[in-house]
């Protein structure tokens, strides 16, 4: 089982490797000469798609947590008229189906003006993000002893200070969770760049790939050294937080 | 009364001023397009300058459309095939779960988990490789092995009798890294004394996988069970980038989410294609619902 998980993999970086006649020949095993080049001409065709990417997801998740987050102390901590209500708005877009809003949401980027645009991806993360983070965070947030608040604010923190100082080192664990499921999810995000996107320039790695295989004469080489090169950020990811990654989402898991 | 409301509602005022980025992003970005979809459903409309109330008649319309129809039974097929593809990640799961040691464990993980991890439009576009009529691995491995004749190599996704069964047979051997997850974690919260007290009424390895294990993790093989259904029902990206915006040849393998997006983005029709956005809504909604009160266990 093992085995097949891993071929795609396989497959994928010992063609990366090969020039289209090699390729032809033998496509299972690597074969001389190593064609290192081909990494370089991939790179550049991806270059641009991954620093799109890359913004996206930086600016997307960071500031879908930091709205999330405060968003998140407020419901956990004051009761104020209509909170329940408000709350309860937000769960409801549970329910509410990502697909069925697709067109209106297009229809609706289009009279804002925001079509073809990085910073339309950006709000679409946020947006997207919000409900899901403000109820897992605040979960989270409810279970911290309401004093440490109070002394924090006794030190004289305001609201702000409260989130900076004592929410966000005492929830880093679940707050970094769904930094990387946010991250991931944007990276493989496909649909909302298509339609939103029409300069090649400001593709994101998704659409781009996509473009680039859609090509004619296809020179594998390049190609499959850059769907390698899209792959690398997620695995290093995922790689250097993998123990956290997997405790997160258990506990996480376990009490939904 | 009203005063007392409004001074408390003073007091909380930093409240309502910080958690308004979040409300203006959902209100703005979720919750009208979602009611603006609705609106639209009730017009005929090229998305652009042409709009007229039709009332109902996308509606009707869509209840005798065979595309539709036919794309919603391509999708109930997916979801069953789904479903045979949920027992792996169980077999795995519980394989990972009683390896001795905690290290192994840990190491198959991360095996099981790093190649889940390239970015789904990779795989998908890898398997579309291997399903290439010409130079794709699996018409040459099957040439290599005399099954298929080298002069007729097989069209695999645009052949319209294979095109459904390449598409389910992708990812083989079809273990979801995070229903894995799921499950571990589920596994991992079974009470010792369970097992003891099975190993006592001289319980095998299979009889307690089956009459222990898997019913005390009925609540997570529920969860993924219904994210499962909710993502085969309006996912359409496989689709689009395995075949084409038409769902393979002749429509063969159109689903719902496709359908809808052709409406808009390609014929210009957006205001049906909000109908059919409602329906699949619908339609999720109630399954949600059903499968929640189906497969309900009791703990």
């Amino acid at each position: 089982m093992l085995f097949f998980a891993f071929f795609p993999m396989y497959i994928m970086l010992q063609a990366s490797l090969k020039d289209n006649v090699q390729f032809a020949n033998n496509l299972w095993l690597p074969s001389a000469p190593y064609h290192w080049e081909n990494w370089a001409v991939g790179w550049l065709a991806v270059k641009d798609f991954i620093a799109n990417t890359v913004i996206v997801c930086v600016f997307g998740v960071g500031l879908t947590l930091a709205f999330a987050i405060i968003t998140a102390y407020i419901f956990a901590r004051y009761k104020f008229f209509g909170s329940q209500i408000l709350f309860y708005m937000l769960l409801a877009m549970m329910m509410i189906v990502d697909i069925a809003s697709l067109v209106p949401l297009f229809t609706l980027l289009r009279d804002l003006n925001l079509l073809n645009t990085l910073s339309a991806l950006v709000i679409m993360s946020i947006a997207g993000g919000q409900v899901m983070c403000v109820y897992v965070l605040r979960n989270f947030i409810e279970e911290i002893p309401k004093d440490l608040f109070d002394a924090a604010e006794i030190d004289g923190a305001g609201d702000v200070g409260v989130v900076w100082n004592v929410v966000i080192p005492l929830s880093g664990s679940i707050i970094s969770t769904l930094a990387i499921l946010r991250f991931i999810g944007s990276w493989n995000d496909f649909i909302m760049p298509m339609i939103i996107m029409r300069d090649e320039k400001l593709y994101t790695i998704g659409v781009g790939l996509m473009s680039l295989n859609a090509g004619y004469d296809t020179q594998w080489g390049p190609l499959m050294a850059a769907y390698c090169i899209a792959s690398v950020p997620l695995i290093l990811i995922f790689v250097f937080t993998m123990r956290l990654f997997v405790k997160g989402l258990s506990s996480g898991a376990v009490k939904g | 009364m009203i005063d007392s409301l409004i001074f408390s509602m003073k007091r909380r005022k930093k409240c309502y001023l910080l958690i308004l980025p979040t409300f203006i992003v959902v209100l703005l970005f979720r919750y009208y397009p979602a009611f603006s979809g609705m609106y639209y459903s009730f017009f005929e409309w090229d998305g652009a300058l042409v709009k007229e109330w039709v009332g109902l008649k996308n509606y009707t319309e869509s209840l005798q459309d065979v595309k539709l129809l036919h794309s919603f039974m391509v999708v109930g097929i997916f979801i069953l095939a789904n479903l045979f593809k949920l027992i792996p990640s169980v077999i795995v799961a519980l394989l990972i779960f009683h390896l001795k040691s905690e290290r192994f464990q840990y190491v198959y993980r991360v095996l099981f988990v790093v190649p889940m991890i390239i970015p789904g439009i990779v795989y998908m576009l890898l398997w579309k490789f291997f399903y290439e009529p010409n130079i794709g691995l699996l018409n040459q491995m099957l040439m290599g092995l005399g099954i298929v004749d080298v002069s007729k190599p097989l069209m695999w996704l645009a052949d319209p009798k294979l095109v459904i069964p390449c598409i389910i047979f992708m990812g083989f051997p079809w273990v979801g890294v995070v229903s894995v997850l799921i499950f571990l974690a589920g596994l991992q919260g079974i009470p010792k004394s369970v097992y003891e007290a099975a190993e006592l009424d001289g319980c095998g390895p299979i009889k307690r996988c089956l009459t222990i294990e898997v019913p005390l993790i009925m609540a997570q093989i529920r969860l993924s069970l219904v994210l499962m259904i909710i993502g085969t029902l309006k996912g359409f990206e496989q689709i689009l980038i395995m075949c084409n915006e038409y769902g393979g040849p002749d429509g063969t393998a159109n689903v719902p989410g496709l359908y809808m997006f052709r409406m808009a983005f390609m014929e210009g029709r957006v205001g049906y294609a909000c109908t059919l956005g409602m329906l699949l809504f619908i339609v999720i909604l109630a399954l949600t619902i059903l499968s929640d009160k189906f497969v309900r266990v009791d703990k």
